[in-house]
């Protein structure tokens, strides 16, 4: 119930932003910048669905940013320092992310940290290790090296659906990054994950009640470590994505941007009481963040502007989500007395 | 004696935050003489004073369950604002107000919202974070403001008395005045109830929406001040100061103390360890020349280690 009007809010406020941006604001409704907009946003989203994992459980990860630079610095060392080819390092890669995911997650089940204190604590480690690893200091010379294997920059791939299917006879279409199709991709296998099958259902019972869970018979402690396993895996295709777009790797590559993956959450109707919400949310909590970011550009509204007015679209979205639930309190509390 | 361990264990338990400062202290003197010399003391003193003054004032709004992400821009508007009031050529009383007051009200809109609107304040105050940032860039821009030819501004963060700085006294003064807002005064009591319980601490009448409104103000404050004596310790202003992790150090060291994320339990004068553990260890590590990469994970690793080990105890 709650899932779907949090759900139906964002998606009716995604086409106010989108309609009003349309008209208002020069060269937004242009292929290009639809194009921008999924090259430069899709890689968040696919944090933003990872992040959805421990937010369902009550939790939450803040070290997403560090495990992206980590796995992006591993890729960045198996091509250039070692020259192992793409359709290796790729899976390596992922391996390594998902591992960190996992040690979170770990953190939190065997040495029974909180959430927010075991990812802080990653967050600092696992950026040491970037500087550890760190293949732009092993070798300076590497440091001006751009990317060049042919899977990993493959990633970085348009493709002209418009001219594949004829209609750009008709109409401007942009062309569609690969990590869109990526990013879709995720949110299918995620989502179906989520919503089909046990394990799904083990999230939402595990993030209502975890002593319930647990008393139930749901295995609490592993759902709770492949959560974060699969936010980490998020975070390594993130990483991917976003090396390939740029074609090189830093030290600082994600910082903050655990931020930006939780703000997309909670405004996509992920609740951070645990238990609620879906996916496809965040997703378009992310693009909405997105539009209005380059929106307010196009308008000529000052960078910093945008930055107050991110900030103002996050409390109104959890602003609404407590507004639901307070209603729904209230109309439980109506049915019991009407019972009575 | 397999009788006698676990209660040692148990009456160290309390005290394992001072053993550990004990122990790395002597490891670090032991291997690096420098460590123990005056100046050095007082340098991690002078080290830990801005998070030290905003740990504390954060210790209360843990205790009840909260949390304040807001900090680091908070830092940062206030040494902008009190650069635009002496640009405007006010005595010094007036800046260090402007300056403070601009916190303050950061607080105060932080707490409202969360006391009033029952937000959840981690999503709040990050939201704030994102507006005070952007409120800031766009009254001061990206760029450093030099501020010159103000003594008295500028005694704050580098002036000393007794050869001890000043922004130590600040520290001190700071952490024993919340500490009497503990110990001796109702709000001392009103936050441990709500922190245990908020509905029971409101419907035995305690005040908990002003309180906890109140809270968030004397975060702010601290963050604020710290803003102040940064400004003053660089001789510039920026809206940039207090970058992302600020926020982040100030929580570490409180939870270090032994506050708990979740509320109730907190003790300001154990965050005062606690912002003195970290002192210490960055410290030592940086006489000892660890590289930033192993000091990064060290941290992480410590902050890990010593939570597991207090919810063990």
């Amino acid at each position: 119930m709650r899932v779907q009007s949090a759900f139906i809010a964002v998606v009716l406020f995604f086409l106010a932003v989108l309609a009003f941006f349309c008209v208002f604001a020069p060269n937004f409704a242009t292929a290009s910048n639809f194009e921008d907009l999924m090259a430069g946003f899709s890689f968040i989203a696919i944090l933003a669905i990872g992040e959805s994992f421990p937010i369902l459980l009550r939790g939450i990860d803040l070290s997403v940013g560090a495990t992206l630079a980590l796995a992006g610095m591993v890729a960045f060392d198996l091509t250039l320092m070692f020259d192992v080819p793409g359709y290796v390092a790729i899976p390596i890669t992922l391996a390594v992310a998902t591992l960190c995911g996992a040690v979170n997650g770990a953190l939190i089940v065997k040495l029974r940290l909180q959430p927010f204190i075991a990812t802080l604590s990653t967050l600092a480690a696992y950026r040491g290790l970037v500087y550890a690893i760190s293949g732009r200091q092993l070798v300076p010379e590497l440091s001006t090296t751009p990317l060049s294997d042919p899977w990993i920059m493959g990633l970085d791939t348009y493709f002209d659906i418009g001219s594949a299917t004829g209609l750009s006879s008709l109409i401007e279409l942009p062309w569609v990054p690969l990590s869109f199709f990526i990013m879709i991709a995720t949110l299918v296998v995620f989502g179906v994950m989520l919503g089909r099958t046990r394990f799904g259902r083990d999230i939402y019972t595990v993030g209502g009640n975890a002593e319930a869970a647990r008393l139930a018979g749901i295995n609490v402690g592993r759902t709770i470590i492949i959560a974060y396993a699969i936010c980490g895996f998020c975070a390594g295709l993130g990483a991917l994505l976003m090396i390939a777009r740029l074609s090189t790797t830093t030290e600082s590559l994600g910082m903050g941007m655990e931020m930006s993956a939780i703000a997309a959450a909670v405004i996509g109707g992920v609740s951070l009481s645990g238990g609620i919400g879906g996916l496809a949310g965040p997703v378009i909590g992310t693009f909405l963040l997105g539009m209005v970011l380059i929106g307010l550009t196009l308008l000529g509204i000052s960078q910093f502007v945008q930055q107050i007015l991110t900030g103002v679209i996050l409390l109104i979205a959890v602003g609404h989500d407590r507004f639901l639930a307070v209603r729904r309190q209230k109309r439980l509390a109506a049915n019991l007395a009407e019972e009575a | 004696m397999s009788a006698l361990s676990p209660n040692i264990a148990t009456r160290l338990a309390p005290h394992a935050l001072t053993i550990a400062i004990a122990a790395f202290v002597v490891v670090f003197s032991v291997i690096e003489p420098a460590f123990l010399t005056p100046d050095n003391l007082v340098g991690i003193f002078r080290q830990v004073a801005m998070v030290g003054i905003m740990a504390t004032c954060m210790t209360f709004v843990i205790m009840t369950g909260g949390i304040d992400l807001s900090v680091g821009p908070v830092l940062a508007l206030s040494g902008v604002v009190s650069f635009f009031a002496m640009e405007a050529g006010y005595p010094l009383p007036l800046v260090l107000a402007a300056g403070l007051a601009a916190g303050v009200l950061v607080g105060l809109l932080n707490g409202a919202v969360i006391a009033f609107l029952g937000l959840p304040p981690i999503i709040v105050t990050l939201a704030m974070l994102s507006i005070v940032r952007g409120s800031a860039l766009l009254l001061g821009g990206p760029d450093l403001h030099g501020i010159r030819d103000q003594p008295g501004f500028t005694f704050i963060g580098t002036g000393s008395i007794a050869g001890i700085p000043f922004s130590i006294y600040l520290f001190v003064a700071v952490s024993l005045l919340v500490v009497f807002l503990q110990k001796m005064t109702p709000i001392g009591i009103c936050v441990a109830a709500i922190g245990e319980n908020e509905r029971a601490a409101f419907l035995s009448g305690h005040r908990t929406r002003i309180t906890k409104m109140s809270l968030y103000a004397i975060s702010a404050f601290g963050a604020a001040l710290a803003g102040i004596i940064q400004s003053s310790q660089v001789h510039t202003a920026s809206a940039t100061y207090g970058e992302f992790g600020t926020e982040l150090d100030v929580i570490a060291s409180v939870v270090l103390g032994g506050t708990s994320l979740m509320g109730g339990n907190g003790s300001v004068a154990r965050t005062v360890l606690g912002v003195m553990f970290l002192g210490i260890m960055n410290n030592g590590m940086n006489i000892l020349n660890v590289s930033i990469d192993i000091q990064l994970i060290a941290k992480g690793a410590i902050i890990a280690l010593a939570l597991a080990l207090a919810e063990r105890g």
